[in-house]
């Protein structure tokens, strides 16, 4: 599966985090008390971390930048997990037509009230939504839209990039702004499949 | 005549010089630059011309253009006057004592001797200790002229700690004086040529409790109780904005630079190299003519002793950055309970050895 990676908190790997032991009494020993030698021990350990962290700026290790994890947001960007729920954006067919036949499921459940549709039938018998309006200014990401569909029609995204607006008009997204083609996410309905059982009954 | 005048003017153009435009204006990018690294942060980076952030280092001139262009602002009912002069006071003593700070040795360069001192005083380090003491004064007075609760409560915190620990600052350097037998800063930077000669090693115990005194001097973590922001806001200068509050700052930042410099000339070995005396400096340095090699061997030893008040500055910022604030009472404690006897038992073994020696 393409969304599964092996993903570490910090820089240290999983099967390294181990609690560590606490010591609960707090009378200090002697050899605490004489602080001189506890002090060298804190200087000890920040220095370590500053040559640690020089060295990993000037000769960075491979394949990164510096050893600091830290990400400089603009220029870099973090690769997006497949589970990361973006804006919620409806499904584009191949032949350009939405997925989408306007059941109402999704205005029904959303908690936050942000989505209207207003359903129309085509000469083909086929329902499709006339309009599909959805509130960015209301909506809470939480993906329940996603998970009610029966169809496929609406997943999360991994977009989160200039969703802010000043302008609270601007967010209200018509069906055209919110349509995006299926190939763009197939890794997200593959996975919605995945954690929803729908690949039981869809096609 | 007019040669002892030049060489006086570039003296104190060079010392003026390396502690406004060198130190001054980096120390606040090391203390941020240093701090992230230590706690695996990237810190300050953004400010940029063109694009190029130079490591953060265009971060000091974007602070000053800020602090510049800031409104000047005097709280009402504040006295104006000492307002306005307590800054002054701070940051002049941290640039004054420089004066008897020696850089360098003596040298014959062309038939004229040049001493590397802006001031050779008698009384070297009894004037550092009148200065030090004066800048007292500034903490004081802006605590007291700003008008503001927390500002007070910052200046008499200062006030208190700073006198406790200029006395055990004092007798600490005791034991230096009795050593080396001269109250020149000159002559016991001239003194420390061979490298077990240096004062850590005389000295051991009196250069951890003037170390100590001196950062407590100085009103850094973890002596910064007067300006501690979780208690008081920013103590003595919380009412201060635009230039007055960057020279609060400046003179934090020089008063270490002038630590490091004395640290170094009483502990460290002035600007002798470890290992490496000068004569062998000269020898190595033969090849470009008397004078050639004279001018080269001054140029290494301002290097060795400017290197020598890097490391130290580097050494103080680590401690900053690594032990949490004390309490006012602990303060008080360590101060007059366990500096000052130390002090005073350390006096009275170095005037048995001397004695006995």
């Amino acid at each position: 599966m393409s969304y599964k990676s092996n993903y570490i908190v910090g820089s240290i790997p999983l099967d390294k985090l181990k609690p560590k032991k606490v010591r609960k009494n707090i009378e200090l020993t002697l050899w605490e008390r004489l602080y001189i030698p506890e002090i060298v021990r804190g200087m000890y350990i920040t220095t370590r971390h500053f040559i640690i962290n020089m060295i990993g700026f000037v000769f960075p290790p491979e394949g990164k930048k510096r050893k600091i994890f830290t990400v400089y947001y603009p220029e870099e960007k973090l690769t997006i997990h497949v589970a990361y729920r973006g804006r919620p954006v409806l499904v584009q067919r191949e032949d350009g037509k939405e997925k989408c036949v306007a059941c109402g499921l999704c205005e029904r459940i959303c908690p936050a009230l942000a989505i209207s549709i207003v359903g129309g039938e085509r000469e083909n018998k086929e329902r499709y939504p006339v309009t599909y309006t959805l509130d960015m200014s209301r909506c809470v990401y939480c993906g329940l839209c996603e998970e009610v569909c029966p169809h496929e029609a609406i997943v999360m995204s991994d977009e989160y990039i200039g969703l802010a607006e000043y302008d609270r008009k601007n967010m209200i997204y018509p069906k055209e702004k919110l349509l995006v083609p299926v190939a763009r996410l197939k890794n997200r309905i593959e996975y919605v499949r995945e954690i929803y059982g729908k690949a039981n009954y869809m096609d | 005549m007019i040669a002892d005048l030049i060489e006086a003017i570039a003296k104190i153009l060079f010392v003026f010089g390396v502690n406004m435009g060198f130190f001054a204006p980096i120390l606040g990018w090391v203390e941020r630059k240093q701090s992230a690294v230590m706690q695996d942060r990237v810190g300050a980076n953004r400010a940029d011309i063109f694009g190029f952030t130079l490591i953060g280092l265009l971060h000091p001139l974007s602070d000053t253009i800020k602090l510049i262009t800031k409104e000047d602002f005097i709280p009402a009912g504040a006295n104006k006057l000492f307002h306005t002069l307590a800054p002054f006071i701070s940051l002049t003593p941290a640039l004054i004592t420089f004066a008897v700070v020696p850089f360098g040795g003596q040298y014959e360069i062309f038939g004229r001797r040049i001493n590397l001192v802006v001031a050779d005083l008698d009384v070297g380090i009894l004037f550092v200790f009148a200065f030090a003491s004066l800048a007292t004064y500034g903490t004081v007075l802006a605590g007291w002229s700003s008008n503001n609760n927390w500002s007070f409560l910052g200046g008499l915190r200062a006030a208190a700690q700073m006198l406790s620990y200029e006395v055990a600052m004092g007798l600490s350097i005791i034991g230096i004086i009795m050593v080396y037998g001269s109250l020149k800063l000159t002559e016991i930077g001239a003194m420390q040529t061979d490298f077990f000669k240096w004062g850590i090693f005389l000295q051991p115990i009196g250069f951890i409790l003037f170390l100590t005194c001196a950062i407590a001097e100085n009103k850094r973590a973890p002596f910064d109780i007067p300006e501690a922001e979780t208690e008081i806001v920013a103590g003595y200068f919380t009412e201060y904005s635009s230039m007055k509050f960057i020279m609060f700052w400046m003179g934090e930042f020089l008063e270490m630079v002038t630590i490091s410099g004395i640290i170094t000339t009483l502990f460290l070995g002035a600007w002798h190299l470890p290992f490496i005396s000068d004569e062998r400096l000269l020898s190595l340095f033969g090849f470009a003519g008397p004078n050639g090699s004279i001018i080269m061997l001054m140029m290494a030893n301002i290097a060795t002793f400017f290197g020598k008040i890097i490391f130290m500055i580097w050494f103080q910022m680590t401690i900053r950055w690594t032990l949490p604030r004390f309490r006012y009472d602990q303060i008080m404690k360590l101060g007059w309970k366990i500096m000052l006897p130390i002090s005073l038992i350390n006096i009275f073994i170095t005037g048995l050895v001397v004695l006995l020696k």
